[in-house]
C-alpha cells in the first residue's frame, strides 16, 4: 500500500447519523429563501412585457380561483391541536394526499413524525402539498427540457392549482404555529408573510417565459 | 444540493467538529438563504468554503485561547484531524496548515484540484503546486516516521 492509498484509508468513517435527514431538509426549506434571485435589473423591455403579462395572468388566475394565497386576517388563530402520535401524523398526510395531485407514474413517499416530535394538525398536509409542488416543478422541467408542450401544460395547471387551492401566506407578524381559518378546505401549504410566494409565482412565470433556471434550481434543491 | 449533506458532515467531523451534523445542517440553511449565491452546476466548493468558516467559527468560541503553536497556525484552515492511523496523524500534524488542506480535501473529500481550488480560494494551478507539494512531503514524513517506529520497535525488542 502507497502512501496515498494509506492516507486515503486513514479517513475517519463518518458518523452515525443522529440527526433525520428529511426533517432538517423540511426545517430548512421552511425557512424563507433567497429573495434576491427574484431580481433582474438587465431583463430586457421585450422580455419585462412578456414577463409582465405572465405575472398579470398568473395573479388573475389566482384571483379568480377561490382562496388563492392572498387570504386576509380573519380566522387565523394559533395552533392548539397538537399531533404527537407517528400514526396520527400518517393518516392527516394519507388524507392529504388523497386531495393533491403528483405527475403520471409518480407514488408518494413515506413521511412520518419524527423521533421525540410534536407538531400542528396542518403540517401533515402542508408537507404533502410541498411535496406534490416539487414534485410538479421537477415535470415541468423536464417537460421543458424534453419540449414536451403536453406535460409542460399540464404542470403549470397543477401548479396554478396548488397555489389557487392549497396556497396560504399568514397575517404579518404571525407566530411560528399559525393555523388558518378553520372553515377553509386544506390541505395547506402556509408560507410568512415574507415574500415567499411571491418568489414562487415569479419562478412560474419566468419559466412560463422561457426563463426556466430558478425552476430547475428549485427541483434540484427541494428533491 | 442537498446530496452534499453527508459528505459535509464527513468533513465537519474528519476536520474535529464538535458537532459535524450541525455544521452541515448550518451550512445548507446558509445555502438557502443566500441561493443565488450558489453555483448551481457545481455548489460543493461553495458548500465547503461556508462549511470551513463556520468550523472556524466553532473552534473560535470553544478555544478562544488556542495552544496552538502559533507559528503553525493558520487563521484559514482547520488545525485538527481526526484519524485512527497514528503515523497518518503524526505525518499530517507535521505539514504546514495549506498542505493539509489541499492533501485532505482530495483524498478525503473528494474533491476535484478545481474544487480544492474554489473552496480555498486559489488559482487552479496554485492549488495543484501545492498538492504536488505536499504529496511529496507526506510522502518523505511518512517513510521518517515509518523508519523512526522502527528503529525504536528495535530497541524495544532489543531491551526486552
Amino acid at each position: 500500500m502507497n502512501h496515498t492509498e494509506r492516507l486515503q484509508n486513514a479517513a475517519p468513517a463518518a458518523p452515525t447519523p443522529v440527526l433525520d435527514r428529511d426533517a432538517v431538509f423540511a426545517a430548512i426549506v421552511a425557512q424563507p429563501g433567497d429573495l434576491v434571485v427574484t431580481s433582474n435589473p438587465r431583463r430586457s423591455r421585450s422580455s419585462r412585457r412578456k414577463l409582465t403579462i405572465a405575472l398579470v395572468v398568473v395573479a388573475l388566475a389566482a384571483l379568480t380561483t377561490a382562496t388563492a394565497f392572498a387570504t386576509g386576517a380573519i380566522g387565523w388563530h394559533d395552533e392548539t391541536a397538537i399531533v404527537q402520535k407517528p400514526q396520527q401524523w400518517e393518516a392527516l398526510y394519507r388524507a392529504a394526499t388523497n386531495r393533491l395531485t403528483l405527475p403520471p407514474g409518480e407514488t408518494w413517499p413515506q413521511r412520518t413524525l419524527p423521533p421525540n416530535t410534536i407538531t400542528g394538525m396542518s403540517e401533515p398536509g402542508g408537507m404533502a402539498v410541498a411535496i406534490s409542488r416539487v414534485r410538479w416543478e421537477c415535470y415541468w422541467g423536464n417537460a421543458i427540457r424534453s419540449g414536451d408542450t403536453g406535460a409542460q401544460a399540464r404542470s403549470q395547471a397543477a401548479l396554478a392549482d396548488i397555489n389557487a387551492n392549497h396556497t396560504l401566506v399568514a397575517p404579518d407578524g404571525s407566530s411560528e404555529n399559525v393555523a388558518p381559518p378553520a372553515n377553509l378546505q386544506g390541505p395547506f401549504e402556509i408560507f410568512a408573510d415574507d415574500g415567499g410566494i411571491q418568489f414562487v409565482t415569479k419562478m412560474y412565470a419566468d419559466a412560463a417565459d422561457g426563463k426556466p433556471a430558478m425552476l430547475f434550481q428549485s427541483c434540484r434543491v427541494n428533491s | 444540493m442537498f446530496a452534499q449533506f453527508d459528505p459535509l458532515v464527513a468533513y465537519a467531523a474528519r476536520r474535529g467538529s464538535r458537532d459535524p451534523e450541525g455544521i452541515a445542517a448550518e451550512t445548507m440553511a446558509i445555502a438557502w438563504r443566500r441561493l443565488s449565491a450558489v453555483p448551481a452546476d457545481d455548489p460543493r466548493p461553495w458548500l465547503f468554503v461556508t462549511a470551513r468558516n463556520l468550523l472556524m467559527a466553532e473552534r473560535r468560541v470553544a478555544r478562544p485561547h488556542s495552544q496552538l503553536d502559533e507559528a503553525t497556525a493558520d487563521a484559514r484552515y482547520p488545525t485538527d484531524v481526526q484519524t485512527a492511523d497514528p503515523l497518518v496523524a503524526s505525518a499530517l500534524r507535521r505539514l504546514s496548515p495549506g498542505e493539509r488542506e489541499v492533501l485532505l480535501l482530495v483524498a478525503w473529500d473528494d474533491l476535484t484540484p478545481s474544487q480544492g481550488a474554489e473552496a480555498l480560494g486559489i488559482s487552479g494551478v496554485a492549488f495543484r503546486v501545492r498538492l504536488l507539494r505536499a504529496r511529496r512531503r507526506f510522502k518523505h514524513l511518512m517513510e521518517q516516521l515509518q523508519r523512526a517506529t522502527d528503529r525504536s520497535k528495535l530497541v524495544e525488542m532489543e531491551s526486552a
